[in-house]
């Protein structure tokens, strides 16, 4: 029988995984972190909360999701720091002049040389910039690229992909037998009627099960005219006015005008 | 070979035009290409009757039909998911642990208490499986769901295979299973060990067994 491994803080690995579920991060300068992800650490490191204080110049250039500051902490210092969260599956992710977009409580880390942004799709943030950041997901991430249709809850992020967009598969809900499923809630619903499509040259992240990490709020954009659920918070699941009846597909027949 | 494993978690089918898949409500995680997803409503394959008879057994899942031609991902609930591959024998798993198999297979039920009388009943009780289960036969690929890793067992003549009930996942070829109990006196005053039943498997064939206790 193996016992636990036993890391000191010359063993324990330079910015690459402990085990599948922590990450140890080299620190050497200064890390944004999500709140609450760090578990230990060697060395000398100070976590100073963000949006006052002497990191200002810091925040103005890689931070730029003002509402959603008090979630986010910055150590600095140096030494070793290992990150996870609830025994998710941890990966790190190295960009090069690039951008990629992920969902916002699956991101746990990320050097400054990155600029961390809202992204226009609620609830996404985006990163640009060159260096290493560090994202948890519910399984282990498999990458693909596009053309490819996702399960909303399958989808984890995405890298220089400028199309995510909704695809809506109701296929079945038409023609005669449609109908009568329709009209009688027959056969009920396959629950893919509904998908993210992206096309063009990139990388879709996707992990590996339909369980969602809990959201991170990403703070709302500013409430101008032409920015998508400016100002008020999106309102989020479809809720149904009147209880459901036995006939109903739910929301689905309003949704495709049946 | 349709399946194809991407990570413990995921698999990935080819589907070709004019062959089918049956797959979990739900549990598609991506596409490429052309697919359409359509609820089955019979939950498989015979027709009406098959779908009766699965109610009837309550081995009715909720299933769909994957038709077209490209490639898809499955995964579900953050489950292990292996792949077996059928090569004309017999595949004997509770449906809610099937997350897709091949069309061309055939699905039937059976009644498990015809094996073991009365302790054929009460091991349908205790496992929660209940007194049906479905299986699958014919030449094709299924994969299946655990919580936890698989493992896998060989069952050979002479040479039963004891597994505990809530970790019996699957188990394929000639076997015949019979609950065994070891109920002493000490079960009797609530000091058991906590092992009382077992499912003890005997023939030749294989045993799929979950690394946890948890059913799904």
């Amino acid at each position: 029988m193996n016992g636990p491994v036993i890391h000191d803080a010359h063993s324990l690995p330079v910015n690459d995984n402990v085990n599948p579920y922590a990450f140890s991060v080299d620190l050497d300068g200064q890390w944004f972190l999500q709140k609450g992800k760090m578990i230990a650490y060697f060395g000398q490191i100070s976590f100073h909360g963000i949006g006052h204080g002497p990191l200002d110049r810091l925040i103005r250039s890689s931070f730029h999701s003002p509402l959603h500051a008090a979630d986010w902490v910055v150590a600095e210092g140096r030494g070793r720091m290992v990150l996870a969260d609830r025994a998710f599956d941890v990966n790190s992710y190295d960009l090069e002049e690039g951008n990629l977009t992920v969902r916002s409580g699956n991101l746990l880390a990320y050097q400054p040389t990155l600029a961390l942004k809202q992204s226009i799709i609620p609830g996404f943030v985006t990163l640009i910039g060159t260096g290493k950041f560090v994202a948890a997901s519910n399984g282990p991430v498999v990458f693909v690229e596009p053309p490819i249709r996702v399960d909303p809850q399958a989808l984890v992020g995405w890298a220089d992909c400028p199309s995510p967009c909704h695809h809506y598969d109701h296929g079945y809900m038409r023609g005669v037998l449609g109908g009568v499923r329709m009209l009688t809630g027959f056969g009920g619903t396959s629950g893919e009627e509904h998908q993210f499509e992206f096309v063009g040259a990139g990388t879709v992240l996707l992990q590996s099960t339909e369980q969602l990490m809990a959201e991170q709020p990403t703070g709302a954009p500013p409430d101008e005219a032409g920015v998508p659920s400016g100002g008020t918070p999106s309102t989020h699941g479809n809720q149904p006015s009147a209880p459901r009846l036995p006939g109903q597909l739910g929301d689905l027949q309003r949704r495709f005008g049946l | 070979m349709p399946f194809r494993s991407l990570n413990s978690r995921m698999v990935e089918a080819q589907v070709l035009p004019g062959q089918r898949l049956f797959s979990q409500r739900g549990a598609m995680l991506a596409y490429k290409g052309e697919v359409s997803f359509t609820p089955s409503i019979t939950g498989g394959q015979g027709g009406v009757m098959g779908m009766i008879g699965r109610r009837i057994a309550n081995e009715a899942t909720p299933l769909m039909t994957v038709e077209g031609s490209g490639t898809v991902m499955f995964g579900h609930g953050g489950h292990h998911v292996h792949v077996i591959e059928l090569s004309g024998d017999t595949l004997y798993v509770e449906a809610d642990r099937l997350l897709a198999f091949d069309g061309s297979l055939q699905q039937g039920t059976m009644f498990m208490g015809s094996q073991g009388g009365v302790m054929g009943m009460v091991r349908g009780q205790v496992t929660g499986q209940g007194l049906f289960t479905t299986t699958l036969k014919g030449h094709g690929a299924v994969a299946v769901m655990a919580h936890g890793g698989f493992i896998e067992l060989p069952i050979q003549p002479q040479r039963p295979v004891h597994v505990d009930p809530q970790a019996y996942v699957a188990h394929r070829g000639d076997v015949r299973n019979k609950l065994s109990t070891a109920i002493g006196w000490r079960e009797m005053i609530g000091r058991g060990s906590g092992e009382a039943f077992q499912l003890e498997l005997s023939g030749s064939g294989t045993v799929f067994v979950q690394a946890s206790e948890e059913k799904l």
